[in-house]
């Protein structure tokens, strides 16, 4: 009964976050002259299309998201694997030893995510330029990697960890690398799952760096090619609606993909 | 012992300490120092200002409003988005069907471009689009939204929070997952007021994540500037023009990058403030 | 030009930078092309602007193909991010930039921060090739920076069936019987009255000082800006206010709507919600797909003012730090002062070619571009192109001369009062030329 009343509310709330990305996903199947056809007065017609197109979709193909959203996906996957071992190992630092320094360290850590990225965007363009980092993939990546926010969550949750825990492993020998390999990074599944997909996020949504360090066509990411297709005086929103559903949907993936994940944690596996 | 430790610390610190360095402590000396520069024409070029550009602030009344409309929004939208976070993130760990569905749902507006979120709620915001549509079918008079002072800035934190509580969400579910799954379910079937047996019970115990949320959120917050640059431009009379669009503007549209620098000092200075306090008042609650 | 609703109208840096080269000593900054190094004959140059790849397809293929050896890569930067990345990576002396696209109002910017080479030499050509006003606003400090590649203008869209279901004759395409803004607005208010749309007149940029600008001037307001530095406010001239106080209650009244700006405005005509539409020589394409019927009237002006339009667009300039300036030469001539060059730079997008000869050719086309609505339409152009155009002013300080007037435009909008706004906006030009000054 009262799990039949949860599930309803879920839902209820589940559709009502959907519902704006729902007239994101009708209208790309429409052609874009009606984008804006359906609006006032409500009704169903707004949410939904009984003769979808995919127009919208096959023309895309002429244009480069493709290719783009290949790149991010590249550009995104290595920021995750290597941002989660550097961020990890450094909150790992930061939780499981007590050493002078250790607020400074944690201070710096904070400060550098108070500081808006968009803001040094400029300067730390002209040093990549200095290295010449400018239209490559490595230049692309290097941004995303050190997250101060990631090492802040990752600190969070290794806090909790017990002490005992770490004292059990050293006494059956293992090296402090050994402690945060099988001890640390089995018991904070979902809290790696959550920084990886903020360093995930990073990536997939940059937009202004890219275009400061002068990448072309071939280094492309998604949101430089979705604008793209944006028109100085007329945008076809079915296309860009389009481009959107196309560059949401690899993270749905993701984030659907890893939700089981989310059920696994210190007290499924009975070691609290 | 102590020191052997700091130095095994330290090892594993280096990586993400060398990165933090180079790819944002670095950029941002250069850019405090760029702040106390100015581009003169009467002594020629790129010269020292001291505090030229910091008073130039200071004394400007857009300025002034705009640090108090980010201070407003700021007090306003943080508590709204990690209170139903954690609702949501409290809903989304019962067991129940279609949980996982619904909850993916929840996360999935931080996943659409930004550029797109703001189109999105432009229509809904539109004199005659969704919002006034679902007032009309209520029997309410349909409101101004957007193109009012009083309700622009309530406006962008409901906008604000569909692209983000779902995202918070998912770091206290993490949280609450650590949580033994007894003592959630004993709670949840205790009879009288299950909602608030819930949150008394799991509350203290999501305490490290939460307090995550709470900093993070209210960071987050205070650099937003694409919806405002998209739906508002700080406008009407400058009753959603937050600090970091103003940045924005200066050293993107205006390329005034030396004011630009002085506003982001100013905007991290009082980020700083903020959290400072917020980890004060973490620290004194245990 | 149409502003974008992902979009920062512009960038460029601290204008007083751009003054530097005034103070007198240092002189002008930037290489002159006659002298510069031309570089190799034959190679490839890349060629950066903001429309997408398939605009500039047919211009590129047509150069490629009368000069063997020079090829031509176009890379496409969006819009709204297009003044803030060329300004990072041309004072970065980036060389993977040859030739860019210039916006007119930001050519005396980027030629004082010494971001393009000085093409003086071809100046006579480039007087009698192209119309005054384009000529004028290429040229800074006495020389030329840019070549004109595209020209725009203003029409009056009406939506004919509303017109005729109010009983209201619609206005013709003839610029001698030209509307009045109260003519339009009588009208705009029966089309709402009985014909049937929900407002009666809309602009295309409602908070765009290239669409508003025209206003003022209609009364005699002057452009804003005045002074010999061109870095004086001159918003509260009574043109100015008279201009504003009429557009205010526009929305105030509920003649215009307020809140849809960006790309949702022109579907607002194309659905058939309002009776008339200002809007540029694009929408004569635009719209053909529309169900409504309509057809195009010049801009309206104000009566007993005169009648003025918007005018310019997007220049070519060359980049000083790109070696190979002999190339990136032959490209810019090409698409701007060859006509047939021009000409196929607008073969796929609907804009104005701005070379003269070029644009003779290309006006009797666009009676045709949705059948026998947009009739009329080439008589238009060449009418306001030789009478009623007036340029966005030349100044050194026009970035922040837009972005302040955008903002006063959107809270007029949306009904802060008109005089003490566009007394905000003297105050916020003052503290913003400041520096400049």
């Amino acid at each position: 009964m009262k799990r039949a009343s949860l599930s309803v509310l879920g839902g209820a709330v589940g559709i009502l976050f959907f519902l704006p990305l729902l007239w994101v996903v009708t209208n790309s199947l429409r052609p874009g002259s009606e984008t804006f056809a359906n609006l006032s007065p409500l009704s169903w017609q707004t949410f939904l299309e009984l003769r979808p197109t995919l127009t919208n979709y096959s023309a895309l193909l002429n244009s480069a998201i493709g290719r783009a959203t290949l790149n991010s996906i590249l550009v995104s996957a290595a920021t995750v694997v290597i941002g989660l071992a550097v961020c990890a190992t450094a909150a790992f630092g930061l939780a499981a030893f007590q050493f002078r320094g250790r607020g400074l360290v944690f201070g710096i850590v904070v400060l550098s995510f108070l500081v808006p990225f968009d803001a040094i965007a400029i300067p730390l363009s002209t040093m990549f330029r200095d290295w010449h980092l400018t239209n490559t993939f490595a230049g692309l990546v290097l941004p995303g990697i050190g997250n101060g926010m990631a090492i802040f969550l990752l600190r969070q949750f290794f806090l909790g960890i017990p002490a005992e825990l770490v004292e059990a492993g050293r006494l059956d020998g293992l090296g402090w690398f050994g402690v945060f390999r099988w001890i640390y990074l089995p018991l904070s599944k979902p809290a790696l799952i959550g920084a990886g997909l903020m360093l995930f996020l990073f990536q997939w949504q940059a937009y202004v760096w890219p275009l400061l360090i002068g990448t072309d066509a071939k280094h492309i990411l998604g949101p430089v090619a979705l604008s793209n297709l944006q028109g100085q005086n007329f945008t076809d929103y079915g296309l860009v609606f389009a481009g959107a559903v196309v560059l949401t949907v690899i993270p749905l993936v993701v984030i659907a993909g890893f939700q089981r994940y989310f059920v696994q944690s210190v007290s499924s596996t009975g070691l609290k | 012992m102590k020191q052997r430790q700091g130095l095994i610390a330290l090892a594993f610190l280096a990586p993400a300490l060398v990165c933090l360095a180079v790819l944002r402590i670095v950029p941002a000396i250069s850019a405090v120092v760029e702040s106390f520069y100015t581009e003169s024409l009467l002594r020629g070029g790129r010269v020292f200002a001291g505090l030229g550009n910091y008073t130039d602030l200071l004394s400007n009344k857009d300025f002034r409003q705009s640090v108090g409309v980010t201070l407003l929004f700021t007090v306003l939208v943080n508590p709204i988005q990690v209170v139903v976070s954690f609702l949501l993130a409290v809903l989304f760990t019962q067991r129940a069907a279609g949980a996982k569905l619904w909850r993916t749902l929840v996360i999935l507006p931080i996943a659409t471009p930004p550029a797109v979120s703001a189109v999105i709620w432009s229509v809904i915001y539109r004199p005659d689009g969704l919002a006034n549509g679902v007032l009309e079918r209520l029997g309410l008079p349909a409101q101004p939204f957007l193109t009012s002072s009083s309700q622009v800035l309530p406006s962008l934190i409901v906008m604000l929070s569909w692209i983000g509580v779902g995202y918070w969400m998912l770091f206290l579910i993490a949280g609450i997952q650590e949580v033994p799954e007894e003592v959630r379910e004993a709670a949840l079937l205790d009879g009288a007021g299950p909602w608030r047996r819930m949150i008394s019970v799991v509350l203290p115990l999501v305490r490290r994540p939460l307090a995550f949320v709470l900093v993070a959120d209210t960071v987050s917050n205070l650099l937003v500037f694409a919806p405002v640059q998209i739906l508002t431009k700080g406008g009407p009379n400058g009753n959603s023009n937050l600090l970091m669009y103003d940045v924005y503007t200066r050293a993107y549209a205006i390329g005034d990058i030396h004011v630009a620098q002085a506003e982001v000092v100013i905007l991290v200075a009082l980020t700083l403030a903020i959290v400072a306090g917020q980890f004060r008042l973490l620290r004194g609650d245990q | 030009m149409r502003r974008n609703l992902f979009a920062l109208p512009a960038v460029a840096i601290a204008a007083a930078l751009l003054l530097a080269g005034c103070g007198g000593s240092s002189g002008d900054s930037s290489g002159s092309g006659a002298t510069a190094d031309p570089g190799p004959e034959t190679g490839t140059i890349t060629f950066t602007g903001t429309d997408n790849a398939e605009t500039y397809q047919p211009v590129i293929k047509a150069f490629e193909a009368k000069n063997p050896g020079i090829k031509v890569t176009y890379t496409q930067i969006p819009f709204d991010q297009f003044n803030a990345t060329m300004q990072q990576r041309l004072s970065a002396k980036d060389t993977g930039i040859d030739v860019y696209t210039v916006d007119e109002p930001r050519v005396s910017q980027l030629a004082a921060k010494g971001f393009l080479t000085d093409l003086s030499d071809l100046d006579a050509k480039v007087k009698t090739s192209f119309s005054a006003t384009a000529y004028k606003t290429n040229r800074f400090r006495d020389k030329l920076w840019s070549l004109p590649m595209w020209n725009s203008t203003q029409f009056l869209f009406y939506n004919k069936t509303a017109l005729a279901k109010a009983k209201v004759t619609p206005p013709t395409a003839d610029p001698e019987q030209r509307w009045t803004w109260e003519q339009v607005e009588a009208a705009g208010r029966k089309a709402m009255q009985s014909g049937g749309t929900k407002y009666g007149l809309f602009m295309e940029q409602p908070e765009a000082y290239y669409q508003l600008q025209p206003l003022a001037e209609s009364l005699g307001g002057g452009s804003g800006i005045e002074g010999d530095d061109a870095l004086t406010p001159a918003v509260e001239t009574d043109g100015w206010k008279k201009a504003m106080q009429w557009y205010g209650a526009t929305f105030a009244s509920g003649l215009s709507p307020r809140g849809i700006g960006g790309f949702q405005t022109g579907p607002v005509f194309a659905a058939g919600d309002v009776a008339f539409f200002v809007g540029g020589p694009w929408d004569l394409k635009i719209f053909g797909s529309s169900k409504v019927d309509w057809g195009v009237a010049p801009m309206p002006y104000f009566q007993g003012g005169k009648p003025v339009t918007p005018t310019g667009s997007w220049s070519l300039g060359i980049n000083p730090a790109s070696k190979q300036q002999g190339m990136a030469r032959k490209f810019v001539e090409f698409a701007t002062l060859d006509p047939a060059g021009n000409l196929v730079t607008t073969s796929t997008t609907t804009i104005i070619p701005a070379n003269l000869e070029a644009q003779k050719q290309y006006t009797p086309q666009m009676d045709k571009f949705s059948g026998a609505k947009t009739a009329g339409a080439a008589a238009i152009t060449t009418y306001e192109s030789e009478h009623t155009a007036v340029s966005r002013p030349v100044s050194v300080g026009y970035i922040q001369f837009e972005e302040v007037m955008g903002k006063a435009f959107a809270d007029i909008r949306n009904g802060t009062d008109p005089n003490t706004r566009l007394q905000e906006a003297t105050r916020q030009l003052t503290d913003a030329w400041k520096s400049i000054k």
